[in-house]
Formats: structure tokens, sequence, C-alpha cells
């Protein structure tokens, strides 16, 4: 059986530029990813891994797409809970459209098959790092820390 | 007669907001305040437990109705809510809206989930693409004083 995909939309004022840029630099994400420390090229074919602010692997895959400024798609597998990576790779699209004054961002985290546990997981994380994420941009400063 | 109903997932949408939990309540209660970040609408109730509850659209037309369920302050708001504007929403019949704020740090998270027990899921494909629009602009308005879209597009 495969899980439902998990979609999160949010509307964020910025421009597709800044919102890439805030997407794909590492010391940036560190900020609204609680000090998840992220490497890659992000370009397709790019190598991706994220280590925990203490320096444990916590998830690994490549980029599978990257469009700038409007496309990014990771192919990702969690690391850091056994019972989760035993699911095996989860694929992760984030879309960039302009939407009047602000940008919408849309994030599907998808698996073909199966991926309860991740769909789970990740369900509980994106709120938290896009609702950081929006008030970094906009405000200069996190929701929660 | 035989009716096939089809029961789709509630909708679920969980932000954090940088605010107090009795700010985020005025926000969603006031109705000043909501037509600023909801694109004019007009919303009509006491926001008490029994308290009739409407939403007007911009041009003064009847956009929703329903009923206050649940109100605790500034805890959780049960909406009873059916679209009333659109016939093939408006079949679908009554829907039901959870609200929920819960401190978190220096934030509040704010959880919405917007069910419905009978129809095609065309009321859920409905709000689905709106309450990320009118939550995003809740939280940049209590965050930053601003809107993040000033056009429901």
């Amino acid at each position: 059986m495969t899980s439902t995909p998990y979609v999160y939309v949010t509307y964020i004022r910025t421009t597709q530029e800044r919102l890439w840029e805030a997407l794909t630099t590492t010391a940036f994400m560190r900020q609204y990813w609680f000090g998840m420390k992220f490497e890659s090229g992000f370009t397709t074919g790019s190598p991706w891994r994220v280590e925990t602010a203490d320096g444990r692997l916590a998830a690994s895959g490549e980029i599978l797409e990257s469009v700038p400024p409007t496309r990014l798609v990771i192919r990702w597998l969690d690391e850091l809970k056994p019972e989760i990576k035993a699911e095996g790779y989860s694929r992760c699209v984030m879309e960039l459209e302009p939407a009047g004054s602000a940008i919408k961002l849309t994030i599907t985290h998808s698996m073909e098959v199966g991926g309860e546990k991740l769909i789970a997981a990740v369900s509980g994380g994106w709120p938290k790092v896009l609702s950081n994420l929006k008030s970094l941009i906009e405000s200069g400063e996190l929701a929660i820390k | 007669m035989t009716m096939t109903t089809k029961t789709g997932s509630p909708y679920l949408y969980v932000t954090y907001i940088r605010t107090t939990p009795e700010q985020l309540w005025h926000a969603l209660t006031d109705p000043a305040f909501i037509k600023q970040y909801w694109f004019g609408v007009t919303v009509t109730s006491e926001f008490r437990k029994g308290s009739p509850w409407k939403l007007e659209l911009p041009d003064g037309k009847l956009g929703d109705s329903g009923e206050i369920l649940e109100s605790d302050p500034p805890r959780r708001l049960v909406i009873k809510w059916r679209n009333e504007w659109k016939p093939e929403l408006t079949n679908e019949g009554y829907s039901r809206c959870e609200m929920e704020l819960v401190p978190d740090g220096e934030a509040v998270k704010l959880t919405i989930t917007h069910s419905i027990e009978s129809g095609e899921g065309k009321f859920i494909a409905a709000v689905s693409g709106g309450w990320p629009k009118v939550l995003s602009n809740l939280k940049s308005l209590l965050e930053t004083g601003k809107l993040a879209l000033t056009e429901a597009y």
C-alpha cells in the first residue's frame, strides 16, 4: 500500500530568486532548519546529505532535478531512524511559483511504496521548518528555535 | 434510494506563528482583523458556543454560514460550516472546522482540521486551496504587520 503524499503549501512575501537561494544556501538553511547541516551542489545529479547539529548523518540522497528558481527534486533517504530508513528512498519535490505579491512554495514528499513512517515524520517536520523559513525571510527572525 | 457517499480525508494545515495565544485568538475572532488577512470577507459571529456564524464575500453575497459548536478561548474553536455560494459545495452539506492553538516556545502552533461527513470531496478540495492563502496571510500580518498576498487571485 502506498501512503498519500504529504503536501504543504505556503505563500511567502519574497521573490523566486531569494526563495531559491534560501532553499539551497546551506548557511541560511541551517538557521531555519534547527541547526541541521546540508551539503550539496544543488545541481542535477549532485549528492545531497544532511547532518544533525551534533554531527550524525540524518539523511542522504541525490538531486534528481534542479531548475533554478522554479523546481528542485531530491531523492531522500532518512539515515537517523532505522525503521524509517528501512522504508527506502522518498522523493521530495519543491515548486516555486509567482503568486501576486508572493511566491507559492509547494512541498510534495512522497514514497512509491509504503512509507507510512516517513510520511508521518515529515508531516510533523515540514510545518516547523517552513513556518521558520517564512518568518526568517519576511521578518529576519525565526518562529521557533 | 441509494446514495453513494465517499468520505475523503480531513484537510489538515499546521502553521507556527510568532505570537501569543491571546493575540492569535483575537486574530481568528475579530471581524475587522479577519477582513485584512482574508481578502475582504466579513465574518459575523459572537464566537460563543451556539452563536450563529456567517461569512460574507467582499461583494456582500453570503459565502458560508453555520454555528459555533465549541469556543474555548484562547485554545479551541469549532465551527459548523456550510458553503452557501456554490451549489455543488452547498450540496455536500455541513463541514466541521476545528482550530487549535497550542503555545510552543515563542510561537503558537495553529492546527486547522476541516472535515466533512458527506459529499464527493469538492468542499475539501476547495478549502485545501483556500486555507494556505488565508493562513499564510494571517502569519505575515501577525509577524510583520503586512500581508503576503493582497489578492486571492
